[in-house]
């Protein structure tokens, strides 16, 4: 059962086109150019209740402007969203009040004040129920480990701990939906393993539905089960993360060290790589088998150590971004 | 209405202590413009000490027409500081926050933050001008008078939100309007600090019926002192006041319900 559905929605941006130059600058003063820039083409997708979804994808790809109208900031030009049977854009104040919106790069708190004086006044915007207020306040604190600064103002805090708060901020309203943009960014190692863990039992416990704006592949594999790339305004790809491998990862390698310096011979459907004189990487596709290549070399050859590599989920990405992608 | 109440109180409450974060300069600020404002009023002091009076205006009388200049915008600026920092608001992306959430635009944009150094210094200012002046301009301070001194501080504050209304209307398509207000609000205050009627034709025409600063305080102040040269204008427009406030504001209101509907966020 769908639970938000999203059909053949487009949006185009009218920017000034600018031109170069003090004459141009004039020129543009006098009479604007604008150009026509299609931000999303026609894209389309239905999303469950309780999945987490990634939306991936280039910078200006057209991630931000379909967040955007998923969260019911912008109006499609056309298509139709509809989200639990409500439209986004048009039953504003009926939709915000069910979605919770976390924007990585741009804080909801009050700068100057105690992070909690900003949970009340959202407890107050959001007309939250006193005891659910302290339900999720409570848990919350607990588990994003926020009882150390939340009586400290927001100027004061690193930024993980801010991004913490900023998280906790967005959930206080218990939402069916919430929308994470960058959720980890700038924060260091340790803040974004706790920020995914808890964003995993969250969905585990409350059954949220999560959807996830990031350019770190760490934040998909460790919380998504589902990617959605966005590539020019199309979709390019939609799937679960562990399919993107068979999709465009089609070719893996194999790091092999010699306990001498060897020259092998050349194996059909393998390209060889040589790194030194005593280590080679042998790169194949889906057609040869690791068990026949393995043993082929340790038949022919003496062995020290052998190492196997799955292509890196950031690589194949690159590739697709990069328009290489081939299924 | 309880609930609407109680989340104006709690915004009041967090503006205040993000406020009070700062005191020195809270109390700093307030003074600065308080005195930014008091420099100009000074001036004409001691010019009309040389001059006695201006086209039949004496100095009280002036201290009071600039008196009702000075309280309708620290009361107006207190509910509309949201609107005069719009430009901002959509520039940096914020705006999005506010469309995020389940409470009216305009209700987040009005209540989110009041700029009280403004309010203290301007609305100071206002008070102050009026204590001087107001036991001095031979005003009978009946309950008829006192009455029509309340609804047309109300109209004036309504004239002066609607035009900040208006231009942050105008932010949605131009991303910027500082200029505009420069040029439209700043530039003709300046001129509304003096009857008028010492001006000519075309500034008055302007001050009527472009940026009708006139009916904040000139004909307002009109209306209690009847200074002869009020002669020169319909006597209808002693009563406009109020009416005027409410009439721009709706069509301010209507303008900004409009213009929402082309927000186009800023991409990230």
């Amino acid at each position: 059962m769908s639970y938000i559905e999203v059909k053949n929605i487009s949006k185009t941006f009218r920017v000034s086109k600018r031109r170069s130059g003090i004459p141009g600058m004039l020129a543009n003063l006098v009479v604007p150019k604008y150009e026509k820039r299609e931000a999303v083409k026609n894209i389309s997708f239905s999303i469950g209740q309780g999945e987490m979804v990634g939306f991936i994808g280039p910078n200006g790809a057209g991630k931000s402007t379909t967040i955007k109208m998923l969260s019911g900031i912008l109006f499609p030009d056309s298509g139709e969203i509809t989200c639990s049977g409500v439209i986004p854009y048009k039953q504003r104040k009926n939709y915000v009040g069910r979605i919770g919106v976390v924007f990585g790069q741009k804080s909801q708190l009050q700068w100057d004040l105690p992070v909690i004086d900003s949970f009340e006044l959202l407890k107050a915007i959001y007309r939250i129920p006193d005891d659910v207020y302290k339900k999720n306040l409570g848990r919350f604190t607990e588990m994003l480990d926020m009882s150390g600064f939340i009586n400290q103002p927001v100027r004061q805090l690193s930024l993980g701990q801010r991004m913490r708060s900023d998280i906790a901020a967005a959930l206080l309203h218990s939402p069916e939906t919430v929308f994470f943009d960058e959720p980890t960014i700038g924060v260091d190692v340790v803040g974004k393993e706790a920020i995914r863990s808890f964003i995993r039992e969250l969905n585990a416990q409350d059954n949220m539905t999560m959807i996830f704006t990031t350019h770190d592949m760490q934040d998909i594999e460790k919380t998504c089960n589902r990617v959605i790339i966005i590539d020019k305004g199309s979709k390019v790809y939609d799937g679960a993360l562990s399919d993107i491998r068979e999709h465009y990862g089609s070719s893996r390698s194999l790091d092999v060290e010699f306990m001498t310096d060897t020259e092998t011979a050349p194996i059909a459907g393998v390209e060889t790589e040589n790194i030194d004189a005593r280590h080679k990487r042998f790169i194949f596709g889906k057609d040869v088998h690791i068990n026949d290549l393995m043993s082929l070399l340790l038949q022919n050859y003496s062995v020290r150590d052998i190492n196997i590599s799955e292509p890196d989920i950031e690589s194949i990405i690159r590739k697709i971004y990069s328009g290489e992608g081939a299924a | 209405m309880k609930d609407t109440l109680h989340l104006m109180a709690v915004y009041t409450k967090t503006t205040a202590k993000a406020w009070f974060q700062y005191r020195v300069d809270a109390v700093l600020r307030s003074l600065a413009v308080f005195l930014r404002e008091a420099t100009g009023i000074i001036v004409i002091w001691f010019t009309l000490l040389k001059f006695d009076t201006l086209k039949g205006w004496d100095i009280y009388e002036m201290l009071f027409l600039f008196s009702l200049l000075f309280l309708t915008y620290g009361i107006m600026i207190i509910f509309f500081t949201g609107l005069r920092d719009f430009g901002k608001t959509v520039r940096d992306g914020s705006f999005d926050r506010f469309i995020l959430r389940p409470r009216g635009l305009l209700f987040q944009i009005i209540f989110v933050n009041s700029d009280w150094f403004a309010a203290i210094g301007h609305g100071g200012l206002g008070l102050v001008l009026f204590l001087l002046s107001a036991g001095k301009v031979g005003i009978q301070w009946d309950l008829f008078n006192a009455l029509y001194y309340i609804l047309t501080v109300a109209g004036g504050v309504l004239i002066q939100g609607a035009v900040f209304l208006f231009l942050a209307a105008l932010n949605i398509y131009l991303l910027q309007t500082e200029s505009l207000k420069e040029m439209l609000y700043w530039n003709m205050r300046k001129f509304a600090g003096y009857p008028i009627s010492i001006f000519n034709k075309f500034i008055q025409i302007i001050m009527i019926y472009v940026m009708p600063f006139a009916f904040v305080n000139y004909f307002p102040a009109q209306f209690l002192l009847r200074k002869s040269d009020m002669a020169e204008y319909p006597e209808l427009y002693l009563y406009l006041t109020p009416i005027i406030g409410i009439v721009m504001y709706l069509a301010a209101y209507c303008f900004w319900r409009f213009s929402i509907r082309f927000y186009k966020s800023s991409g990230n």
